[in-house]
């Protein structure tokens, strides 16, 4: 039996993107490689291009049956087995638009079938009993750092005791729902993201991403600590100027990682102000840690991005080789920023942190056990 | 124990009132003109959650199945030129945002849930495993139009707010308490709510190995 005093650790987990799973991912940033293309960004209905990284093979417009199950169940296989969705053994899925690409195409065509696999709850009772699980399956939604939010639901079951492990599956596809409404708000245009570096205008990518975390007691090589939370509410889109959001944020971590030597995995979605504001927190909380962003490659993955960068971090300490900041060209927004790769076999933790609508914040530390 | 007092209580039921009636009873609790791009919900759960002064130390966790049903179905209907405005607003822990955006009122911890069958036992769940010294646990949902005629959307509209301690305070409403017990059960957001509503005592299994209990004082 587990020592119930023994920290949460992280198991196993795993990401899909683009690129392939995490070791693939990780490898294809290391080579520098950028998974965005331009796609018209109503798909079918056309649109101006945007920058997009769809799985290969995978179209922006929605199917029925969406072509993304494949991509579930490819990751699935990579899960390991367990009496998932008992209450031993509880799920989380999260994910900021899983559903919607469904509805899109249900208003656009208004066939019905597009009905089974849309909306939160809908979507995610199709995926549990595509993966046959148990009912004990919560549904985390909070945009861009729901993935996060999981992993913290599922660490505090298991710490007071109430279940053996957590699974934590996130998820999110691209559809012209998404990429529409990022365009109406003109964050995502015709320009390629370049995350942390200085430029005249910001400007977002998107991509196609799902990943997973085993969390338990008994085994694994890795630890989260420090999980940290804070929602500014400041505006829907934009944060805090003074950057005391990220700040407050990062604080619990700094305190975590105390007589560490840490880098930094940021979130760095390309947009400028927030890019600068985080740059600068984490420089503050983490002087001494270079920073790295990969959605000038991958795309933002939304809500699971928190999970499908943490597969890639756990990749990067177990190769010995963090990737850098991938995207465009021009200086750096600070000595802090790590546009090349590095060794990193001299840090003993990372920093993993995302950022929100509604000025939200979430990062931990992950250490090896 | 995994049980938390309730201090206080908010509901509102407001039956078939239509959007622009439930916007003209609550528009007083907001400062004047906020409430123009608010949703059904966003004016239901942010009056509810007002009323028991949210700060930054408190937790909530939101709990909604559907959310934001009209502004998403907007916003489908404003492609192909979609409305930024409605995208904000669909995203699904919106109702919290609108009224602490208004109110540029920081929390550290919110949880915005949705679910299903088990969604009772998850809220609660959430709640009572926050740290938080007060976990404010709020949410509802609003009848969707055409989302409803594909089983997208909520049926019926209803918010709640409940203000619960780990240690019982001077005006104590009741108490919610989660016990490992055999068999399995149910409670959705609607069944439960009507629970709260009614402030009736409450004793039954709501998922696989977990019995629900509700007290009122």
């Amino acid at each position: 039996m587990a020592d119930p005093a023994a920290p949460v650790r992280v198991a196993a987990c795993g990401c899909i993107t683009p690129f392939g799973d995490a070791a693939a991912t990780h490898a294809a940033l290391l080579r520098g490689e950028c998974a965005l293309r331009p796609v018209p960004v109503l798909g079918r209905e056309g649109g101006d291009a945007v920058p997009l990284a769809l799985l290969p093979g995978r179209s922006l417009d929605e199917t029925t049956p969406p072509d993304w199950v494949a991509a579930i169940a490819s990751l699935r296989r990579s899960i390991p087995a367990g009496d998932w969705g008992s209450a031993g053994l509880p799920v989380f899925v999260t994910g900021s638009n899983f559903g919607v690409g469904g509805l899109y195409a249900l208003r656009r065509t208004g066939n019905p079938s597009f009905a089974d696999w849309s909306a939160l709850p809908t979507c995610t009772e199709r995926v549990r009993t595509e993966l046959g699980w148990g009912p004990d399956v919560s549904i985390v939604s909070h945009a861009c750092v729901s993935a996060h939010l999981g992993l913290l639901l599922a660490t505090r079951v298991i710490s007071e005791g109430l279940a053996d492990g957590a699974l934590v599956l996130s998820f999110d596809f691209l559809s012209p729902f998404v990429a529409g409404g990022f365009h109406a708000l003109k964050i995502l245009n015709a320009d390629f993201p370049s995350p942390y570096r200085v430029r005249d205008s910001g400007a977002i990518g998107l991509g196609d991403g799902a990943g997973f975390a085993v969390l338990g007691r008994g085994s694994g090589d890795w630890i989260l600590s420090g999980q940290s939370v804070f929602n500014e509410m400041h505006h829907f889109t934009a944060n805090r100027s003074d950057g005391s959001g990220f700040a407050r944020c990062l604080g619990t971590v700094a305190s975590a990682a105390r007589g560490r030597r840490v880098w930094f995995k940021g979130h760095g979605t390309g947009t400028l102000e927030a890019g600068q504001l985080e740059v600068g927190a984490a420089a503050r909380a983490f002087p001494e840690a270079p920073i790295v962003g990969w959605k000038g490659s991958l795309g933002h993955t939304l809500g699971s991005c928190g999970l499908v960068e943490l597969a890639i971090a756990v990749e990067s300490v177990r190769a010995g080789r963090t990737p850098g900041t991938i995207g465009g060209a021009g200086r750096a927004m600070a000595d802090t920023v790590a546009l090349e790769s590095f060794g990193n076999g001299s840090f003993d933790g990372v920093v993993c942190a995302s950022n929100a609508f509604g000025g939200a914040h979430a990062a931990f530390l992950l250490c090896h056990a | 124990m995994l049980e938390r007092h309730i201090q206080a209580l908010i509901t509102d039921d407001p039956g078939t009132e239509t959007p622009a009636a439930g916007r003209e009873r609550l528009k007083g609790h907001f400062p004047a003109g906020a409430t123009r791009r608010m949703t059904t919900l966003g004016l239901m759960v942010g009056s509810a959650l007002a009323e028991l002064d949210p700060g930054e130390d408190d937790a909530i966790v939101y709990a909604s199945s559907y959310a934001e049903s009209r502004a998403l179905e907007s916003f489908l209907d404003s492609f192909p030129a979609p409305s930024p405005t409605l995208f904000q607003t669909s995203i699904h822990p919106s109702a919290v945002q609108q009224l602490l955006i208004g109110r540029q009122a920081a929390v550290r911890e919110l949880l915005p849930l949705s679910g299903g069958a088990l969604f009772a036992f998850h809220a609660l769940r959430a709640a009572i495993l926050s740290p938080a010294p007060r976990v404010l646990l709020c949410g509802g949902e609003e009848r969707g139009t055409w989302l409803l005629d594909h089983g997208l959307a909520s049926e019926r509209t209803f918010a709640f707010a409940v203000s619960l301690r780990r240690e019982r305070q001077s005006g104590a409403l009741g108490l919610m308490r989660l016990v490992r017990a055999a068999g399995s059960g149910e409670l959705g957001l609607g069944a439960w709510f009507d629970l709260l509503h009614a402030r009736s005592p409450f004793t039954g299994l709501v998922a696989p190995g977990w019995r629900m209990e509700i007290e009122w004082l």
